[in-house]
This record gives structure tokens, C-alpha cells and sequence, in this order.
């Protein structure tokens, strides 16, 4: 995910520079299980709907090659465009707002680690963590609900005309997804970010406050390329979060109203298992796969130490 | 022109007191070391100068302005860190520049102050690297510079060079002086080191347990510890102390009884002691002679010969162990007898108070 430490890169090059052809024999040997493991369960489905992607087939019957009428289906239907531009609407939700929020709390808890306040933050951050999605998408879709705690809420303070289903709402439902989502992310965000501000050497801010630093000169300066790593970290497991998103969706609200909470994950079931178009879906899958990589190539390049 | 006046400053953490009630004076453009052993405050002192630690009690005064409740960055100190604390993803030049950045200084006078303090710290071809590229000592170098270039009133050191190996330590101490005498500012210097402190002060304050031990020059604390804390803990090797009683008193001459031996100390001026009291003598290893009618009979334990001087480990008649610290290649034997003698001037003794006597 990030680039390996200078000393830990400089050991995995050990072996080809030095290693005689015996110990390389013998280093295949040992990582062949593994890539068998690998091809099997990633290479090879992978290859796979590759090649279904230029079938036209049910799943069933005759499958008919179909060229690349799959990929421009998905590259002109308003309908898939569409669904494609949730899913990066939702890369909003569940990455912006994690990260931002666990570098604020990293940076308001930094230095009270040690005591209770810091020990129950991190408690408190990590708990959607521990919870299984499904729970938190249902406990979720009850708060969302018309009844729910968000309309008795607005209710109490005299924001009846905001109350609504929000998930049934068209133009909430996806903002109400992404907060599920960044909900559900901002524990794995904080606590990487937390751990991550530890290891910035505390004389670092003493010697800024030296120099006239204020507490955002700090934050600009020493805490966010201290936490570069941890940042990019964050980003990728939430921008893939976002792209590839399926569960929260599919339990909060199936993609409706209409499409507009639709995400390519769900599209893709939806088309391969119900709609028996599996070509189709596994063109789908090979564009968002392309997507996602797009999206996080340039994180991993900006994540790297520049030399 | 900024001196410092410390006046009964307490530091506790939490209920644990750390600095226990330190007054001390220290004029423009001093040189002052604060040594001591480990955990007796030294850094937390420095710290609370700084502005990095809250004053408990007391007032921390730089020039005529008390500056307890002055942020670090407004007290016009700068500090150089142990683990030097060069922020790692700045060039050497940013991070020289940075102070003088925050404090929107225009970009012609920023440059030309960063190359005046990398030309006068000889580090001027290292501007473009970043710290994980340079050495320990170039790392001191810079973290000196980024503390001189905005010229601040209060240099402040903390074992700036105890991650250095010695004969680096031997060139960045004498470059420290050096400084010193160009730049017209105070400094406070931290260390462990006997040496770096009495080779760059000008005024030494020995800490221990949170309390100010004494405050002199170099060689007033060797010639005069006050009390047997600093007698023991400046000069290498530590003196030696032996315990004893008064014997008699004779104008300007105690006889000091070791057991069975008698000794003479020279003493200045008038003394409450009375014979029969107990004192503790104390006898640096370098002003014990070998002299066959001196009074100190006992056999050699344990030889070191440095070539220029020979240290000897002697277990006296009394059964008390000293050290001395013999010129030249002394031809002595390990389990041989030897006789010490040492010039009752050079002798210190101290009362069951530790207090320094004469
Ligand atoms: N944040 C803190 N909380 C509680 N106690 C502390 C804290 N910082 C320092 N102390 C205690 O205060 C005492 C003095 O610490 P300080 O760092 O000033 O010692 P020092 O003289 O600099 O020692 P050294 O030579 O080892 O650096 C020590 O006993 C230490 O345990
Ligand atoms: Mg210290």
C-alpha cells in the first residue's frame, strides 16, 4: 500500500544482487504457494471477466462474442455514466470527511496520548470499526428513517420542514450513504492518523513554537507531512471504499430511489445475476478496476519520499 | 542587551516536585552551563526558560521583562535540541529560514541572512540537502543555525552534542566557543560532560535534586566545592572522601585523624570546629603524590597506565579505597605497598553538614 522504509526496500533488493541462482530457486520455492493462491483467486477471475467482457452471454447458454460493444455501453449510457458518477460522489463522503476529521482529532489529541481522554477517544473513533457493516447499515437506515433519531432530532429543535426519509429522498439519499459510509471509515482513518502523529518527534512542534509557529503553521508544517504516509494510506482504503462500495448501499437503500444512490459494485451484481447480461457486468468491472487504479496511482506517487 | 534573572522558581509535575526554589543571575552575554546529574532538572530549567514548560512558581525574567506568561516564539530565545529537531522534509536552507518566514521577513533579507549563518557555520554547499542526507555533526550544524539566524537574545542548549563521538565533540566545542565570542547573545548550555563545561564557561551551576548546588566559575567550583556534592561531582576522577575526626587545631592547620593515620589540613581563616568533630576529607587524585614519608600507607589494588599519567587504585590501612592520579609511567605493582603524601593546601573538609569548611 505504501511504499516500503529505505532500509526495508534496500533488503528486498538483497537477493538478486548477491542471492547465487541456488537460493533464487529456492526463494521461488517458498513464494510458490502463495502466487498459486494468487493466480487462482485474483489472476485468474480477473483474466476471466476480462475475456467475458467482450462476450455477450446469460451465464448460462451460448456465449457470443460481442467486441467492444460491452465497454462502449458502459463509456455512453447515461444510466451507467450516471451510476459511475455516484460512485465518485461518494468518494466525497468517505474520504474527505474521515481524513479531515481524524486529522483534527489526531491533532487535538496529540500530546494527551497517554492519559484517559486520548485512550477514550481512540475507543470511541474505533467502535464503527468493530461493528459488522450490516448492523451499521441497518442500525443506520432506522436513524435515517422517518421516525428515526435524525427527523426526531430536527423535530426538537424546530427543524420540522427538514425532517424526511432521507434515504428515500432523491436528492439525500446519496449524501445520507456517504455520511453511512464516513461513519463507518472515520475509525480506520484516526486511528491511522493518531498512531501516525506518535511517531512525529514532539520537539519538532517545540522547536516551531521557537521559531514563531502558530498552532496552524504547526498543523501545515510538521504534522501533515509527518502524517503523508498515513494520509495516503487513508485516502486509497477510502477512495476504494467509495469505488468499489456494495455493502452500505445495498443494505441502506439498494440504490434507490430510482438510481441515484446506485454504485457500480451494486450495478454490476444487479446486471450479472439478475439481468443475466454477464458481459455487460464484467465490463463494468473492468472499467471501475481501471478507475480505481487511476484514482489512487497518483496517492501512491505522492505518497512516495521524494528523493 | 538581555540578561536573566531567575528568582525562587518551582516546577512540579502533577504533585512531584521537580525544581525545588532556583534564584539565579545571569548577566549579558554569559556563557553558563548548567551541569548535574541525571534527572536533577537541568533540561526542564532550560525548558521553562524557553517557554516550553509552564512556570509553577516563581518568575523567569529576560532583560527587565518577566516573560512567565510570554509565548516562546515573543521571549527572543532560541534553542538547540539533543536530537537537533530539524524538520525533516525542509532543505537545509527552509529550515535555517523558517523562523524568519513565519515572521514575514521579505525573501532578499530572509536569503541573506540564511547564507550569512550557514557561511558562518561553514555549511553553505549542504542549503539544498535535506537533514536525513547530512551527518550528526552537519545536523548540529544546522540546528545552530536555524537558533542564530534571527539573532536572539537567549541562546538555549540541551546536550547539543552528546549524540556526537568525541572527536567531533572536541571540534563543535571549540566552534561553540568560537561563536560565543562573535555573537553577542547569552547562552545557557546544558550538558552532562565535565568537560564541555569547564572548558566553555564563563559560570557553572551545579544542579541536584531540583536544587541549585553552587554557581561559580570553572575553577572556583574545582578550587572550592561548597559542599560535598560538588566537591564529588567536579573533576574526573572524582575526589576522593574520606571520613575522619578532628585531631587538633592549630592557627590555620586542622590534624585530621583517618583511623590510626593522621593527616594536616590547611584551613583559611577561623573555624567552629572542635577537636573530636567528625568531617570528611576530601583529596583530589591528582594532588596525591607518591612520597615514601607521606602519611596514606596502603597497598596498590588496581594500575591504569594512560601513558602520560598513571591511575592508581589504593586500599588504605583504614580500609577506605582511593584513587591517584600519578605523573608519568609510575613503576608501581599491583598488591605492593605505597605511601601518599599530599600538600595540606590543596585538601578540602567538610562538616557533618556537607557544608564546605575554611
Ligand atoms: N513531563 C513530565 N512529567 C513528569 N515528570 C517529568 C516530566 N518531565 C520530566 N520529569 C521529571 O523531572 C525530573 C527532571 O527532568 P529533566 O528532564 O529536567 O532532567 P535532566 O536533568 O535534564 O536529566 P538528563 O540529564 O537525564 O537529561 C526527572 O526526574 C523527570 O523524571
Ligand atoms: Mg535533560
Amino acid at each position: 500500500m505504501t511504499s516500503a522504509p529505505a532500509a526495508q526496500r534496500q533488503e528486498q533488493r538483497l537477493p538478486q544482487t548477491r542471492g547465487s541462482r541456488k537460493s533464487r530457486k529456492a526463494a521461488w520455492f517458498f513464494v510458490a504457494p502463495a502466487f498459486a493462491f494468487y493466480a487462482a483467486f485474483v489472476l485468474v477471475p480477473l483474466a476471466m471477466s476480462f475475456y467475458y467482457s467482450f462476450l455477450r452471454w446469460d451465464g448460462i447458454g451460448q456465449a457470443r462474442f460481442h467486441g467492444i460493444t460491452n465497454y462502449v455501453t458502459v463509456l455512453t449510457d447515461p444510466k451507467l455514466l450516471q451510476i459511475i458518477g455516484n460512485a465518485f460522489q461518494l468518494v466525497g463522503y468517505f474520504t474527505v470527511i474521515p481524513v479531515v476529521l481524524g486529522l483534527a482529532v489526531a491533532s487535538v489529541i496529540r500530546g494527551h496520548m497517554a492519559g484517559p481522554f486520548g485512550t477514550a477517544t481512540r475507543t470511541i473513533l474505533f467502535l464503527p470499526q468493530v461493528i459488522p457493516l450490516v448492523a451499521a447499515g441497518i442500525a443506520w437506515s432506522w436513524m435515517f428513517a422517518n421516525t428515526g433519531v435524525v427527523n426526531q432530532g430536527l423535530r426538537a429543535i424546530g427543524l420540522s420542514d427538514w425532517a424526511r426519509g432521507w434515504l428515500g429522498d432523491f436528492v439525500w439519499a446519496l449524501p445520507a450513504v456517504g455520511i453511512i459510509g464516513a461513519w463507518v471509515l472515520l475509525g480506520l482513518c484516526t486511528i491511522l492518523l493518531v498512531t501516525g502523529i506518535t511517531k512525529i518527534d514532539p520537539s519538532l512542534y517545540e522547536a516551531a513554537r521557537l521559531d514563531g509557529a502558530r498552532p496552524w503553521h504547526e498543523f501545515i508544517y510538521i504534522t501533515l507531512p509527518g502524517l503523508r504516509q498515513e494520509i495516503a494510506v487513508c485516502v486509497t482504503l477510502t477512495v476504494i471504499s467509495a469505488l468499489a462500495s456494495f455493502d452500505i448501499v445495498y443494505i441502506a437503500t439498494q440504490g434507490g430511489p430510482g438510481i441515484t444512490t446506485m454504485v457500480p459494485g451494486l450495478e454490476i451484481y444487479r446486471l450479472a445475476f439478475a439481468h443475466r447480461q454477464v458481459g455487460l457486468a464484467s465490463a463494468l468491472a473492468i472499467v471501475l478496476m481501471i478507475l480505481v487504479l487511476i484514482s489512487i496511482a497518483p496517492i501512491q506517487w505522492f505518497a512516495r519520499e521524494k528523493k | 542587551m538581555a540578561g536573566l534573572t531567575i528568582r525562587s522558581v518551582r516546577k512540579n509535575y502533577g504533585p512531584v516536585p521537580v525544581i525545588k526554589g532556583v534564584d539565579l543571575d545571569i548577566a549579558h552575554g554569559e556563557f553558563v552551563v548548567f551541569v548535574g546529574p541525571s534527572g536533577c532538572g537541568k533540561s526542564t530549567l532550560l525548558r521553562m526558560i524557553a517557554g516550553l514548560e509552564d512556570i509553577t512558581e516563581g518568575t523567569i525574567a529576560i532583560g527587565d521583562r518577566v516573560v512567565n506568561d510570554v509565548e516562546p516564539r515573543d521571549r527572543g530565545v532560541a534553542m538547540v535540541f539533543q536530537s537537533y529537531a530539524l524538520y525533516p522534509h525542509m532543505s537545509v536552507y527552509d529550515n535555517v529560514g523558517f523562523g524568519l518566514k513565519l515572521a514575514g521577513t521579505p525573501k532578499d533579507v530572509r536569503d541573506a541572512k540564511i547564507r550569512e549563518a550557514a557561511r558562518v557555520l561553514q555549511m553553505e554547499h549542504l542549503l539544498d540537502r535535506k537533514p536525513a542526507q547530512l551527518s550528526g555533526g552537519q545536523r548540529q550544524r544546522v540546528a545552530i543555525g536555524r537558533a542564530i539566524v534571527r539573532q536572539p537574545d537567549v541562546l538555549l542548549f540541551d546536550e547539543p552534542l552528546s549524540n556526537l563521538d568525541a572527536a567531533l565533540r572536541g571540534d563543535m566545542r571549540m566552534e561553540l566557543a568560537r561563536l560565543h565570542k562573535d555573537l553577542d547573545a547569552t547562552m545557557i548550555y546544558v550538558t552532562h560532560d565535565q568537560v564541555e563545561a569547564m572548558t566553555l564557561a564563563d559560570k557553572i551551576v551545579v544542579l541536584d535534586g531540583g536544587v541549585v548546588q553552587q554557581v561559580g566559575t570553572p575553577l572556583e567550583l574545582y578550587n572550592k566545592p561548597a559542599n560535598l556534592f560538588v566537591a564529588g561531582f567536579i573533576g574526573a576522577p572524582n575526589m576522593n572522601l574520606v571520613a575522619g575526626t578532628v585531631d587538633a587545631i592549630n592557627a590555620g592547620e586542622l590534624t585530621i585523624a583517618l583511623g590510626a593515620t593522621k593527616v594536616r589540613v590547611a584551613i583559611e581563616g577561623a573555624t567552629s570546629l572542635k577537636a573530636g568533630d567528625a568531617v570528611t576529607l576530601g583529596v583530589r587524585p591528582h594532588a596525591l603524590t607518591a612520597d615514601a614519608s607521606g602519611p596514606l600507607k596502603g597497598i596498590v589494588q588496581l594500575i591504569e597506565q594512560l601513558g602520560n599519567e598513571t591511575v592508581v587504585r589504593v586500599k588504605l590501612a583504614e580500609g577506605e579505597e582511593i584513587t591517584a592520579v600519578l605523573p608519568g609511567q609510575s613503576g608501581h605493582a599491583v598488591g605492593a605497598p605505597i605511601t601518599l603524601a599530599f600538600d595540606p593546601a590543596s585538601a578540602h573538609l567538610f562538616g557533618t553538614d556537607q557544608l564546605r569548611v575554611g
